[in-house]
């Protein structure tokens, strides 16, 4: 045994050493199990993240919706607005869609120039004072916040389209809407798509600021548990945890779409 | 008298503007077109041969001028564009087949939108057509599937789906690759024969010679000669004309 072996079996100790680990293991061990008992099964405080998210999920899909459906509505009246321009002789006509303009670009204006979570509050504590439906509130107010990012989103979708396809529809005698309708809206949804899952994304986590307005949805769950148990590291780790395998889940899922729209037609 | 009501659609100091009058793209252009010409538009690269076609539908708006079609003035703001479009087809240089759609849908969509066809009148409508231009057994392909020849013989009979009155070519061949610009034209001359009123936008001498009944030459947003291709090719009066059949002949 040469001198420099002796020495590392002399200090290291290996029997005290394992057992120190052994300790320390168990002693964590415990102390988990103790804190996940205290955080989530004591009282059925799981419960709340349960609940927390059912909240997030629906208060997300139905804002996703109402986003879209608004974001196609003013990015149609946008872009019609240049298009049309030149088309449209001064009338009633021109005139409303004039209005709707400026309507749309005050819209996008605020809503992208002020934070979220001030737009819920105005919306809760202000507009909708008079309802106590604190799931209604926020997904209309989280609809509308998405509806400006949306309408961007499709409006570049549109602008994307090759100019010839619109002229093609219009040589045929298809009026404006028509042509929108059946061979603007279509292409441009097509090339947007994953953009517009994408925006589904962001508003799962954007979501999270519910809480302000009272509303139990996953991040807030999270946080009364912390409340009831005093103890802040596995309820908000747990919630965190539970935000990441959601938003990766439905990133592969875009993903997966994205290929799909490539290899398809065109 | 007779002669005027023959007259399908009449131009008259036809003028576009861009940037405020620093390009004249059209410079005062007068002709009429009557039922059954096949008046073929030619001219070096810039000259507003496109512009002109697309006046003619008002897919650009012209700064002054006048346009009658059928009686109406185009430019009028009683004037329902749409329901004029109708009468009048075109087909362009990239043919613009709406790639989401099937070819049957691509034929399909504005006679049964518009026109309120059934979907089995659209259907043999458009199945009679595809039979003549030998494209029947294209019919549930997208236009991805199709060659450029097939996309643009698809486009012709997509505008006559409208049974329109006048048919507009800018540049039909233009996109295509040699050997499949004949098979394009084939379909035009047929179109020609049957009785079709065409303006044409083209670079193929052969089929101005052959199937056109006259022959515009533009420059500069004007027209600088018009007449029979016969004279055109033969006897050209115009010094620019003569200069630019020496460069493409
Ligand atoms: N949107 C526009 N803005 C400014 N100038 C334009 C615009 N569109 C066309 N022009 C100009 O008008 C003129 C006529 O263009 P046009 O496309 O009608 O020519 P063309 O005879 O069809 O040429 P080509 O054979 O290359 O197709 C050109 O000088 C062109 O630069
Ligand atoms: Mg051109």
């Amino acid at each position: 045994m040469d001198a420099l072996t002796r020495i590392v079996l002399e200090t290291a100790e290996p029997s005290g050493f394992f057992a120190t680990v052994w300790a320390w293991l168990l002693k964590t061990w415990t102390s988990l199990k103790l804190d996940f008992i205290n955080n989530f099964v004591t009282g059925n405080r799981y419960k709340y993240i349960l609940k927390g998210l059912g909240v997030t999920f629906t208060v997300t899909f139905f804002a996703t919706l109402i986003g879209i459906a608004l974001g196609v509505i003013v990015a149609i009246i946008r872009s019609s607005h240049d298009k049309l321009d030149d088309e449209l002789h001064p009338g009633l006509g021109k005139t409303v869609l004039g209005i709707l303009d400026n309507i749309s670009r005050v819209y996008l204006t605020v809503i992208r120039g002020t934070p979220t979570v001030v737009q819920l509050m105005i919306a809760y504590f202000i507009i909708w004072k008079s309802s106590n439906n604190k799931i209604l509130i926020a997904t209309l107010a989280f609809g509308i916040n998405s509806g400006a990012y949306v309408a961007e989103i499709i409006r570049s979708g549109i602008m994307s389209i090759d100019p010839g396809q619109f002229e093609a529809g219009r040589s045929l005698g298809l009026n404006y809407i028509q042509t929108m309708a059946y061979i603007i809206i279509p292409q441009a949804l097509k090339t947007v798509l994953p953009a517009l899952a994408n925006e589904f994304i962001v508003l799962i986590k954007e979501t999270s600021i519910s809480g302000y307005v009272g509303l139990e949805d996953l991040s807030k769950g999270g946080d009364i548990i912390r409340s009831l148990s005093y103890s802040a590291y596995m309820p908000l780790i747990a919630v965190a945890l539970i935000y990441l395998v959601i938003v990766m889940f439905f990133t592969k899922l875009v993903s997966l779409l994205e290929r799909r729209l490539r290899n398809s037609e065109r | 008298m007779s002669a005027d009501n023959d007259v399908l659609i009449s131009v008259k100091d036809l003028c576009k503007h861009y940037n405020g009058g620093a390009i004249k793209a059209l410079d005062g252009i007068s002709t009429d077109i009557r039922k059954g010409e096949v008046v073929v538009v030619i001219g070096p690269s810039g000259s507003g041969k496109s512009t002109f076609l697309r006046s003619l539908n008002l897919l650009e708006r012209p700064t002054s001028g006048s346009i009658i079609f059928k009686g109406e003035d185009l430019l009028s703001a009683k004037t329902d564009i749409n329901k004029l479009r109708q009468k009048m087809g075109m087909v362009f240089q990239h043919f613009n087949l709406f790639p989401h759609l099937t070819i049957k849908r691509n034929m399909t969509l504005a006679p049964m939108k518009i026109l309120g066809l059934s979907a089995e009148d659209a259907e043999k409508r458009c199945k009679d057509l595809l039979a003549r231009v030998n494209l029947a057994d294209r019919i549930d392909s997208y236009p991805s599937q199709l060659s450029g020849g097939q996309k643009q013989r698809i486009a012709i009979v997509r505008a006559l789906m409208m049974e329109p009155e006048v048919m507009l070519f800018d540049e039909p061949t233009s996109a295509l690759d040699p050997e499949m610009v004949g098979e394009v034209l084939e379909v035009m001359k047929q179109l020609a024969d049957g009785g079709m009123t065409m303006v044409c936008v083209t670079h193929e001498m052969g089929f101005a010679r052959e199937v056109g009944t006259r022959v515009i030459f533009m420059d500069q947003g004007k027209i600088l000669e018009e007449n029979t291709p016969e004279q055109i090719f033969t006897n050209p009066q115009n010094d620019r004309l003569k200069a630019f059949l020496n460069k493409v002949l």
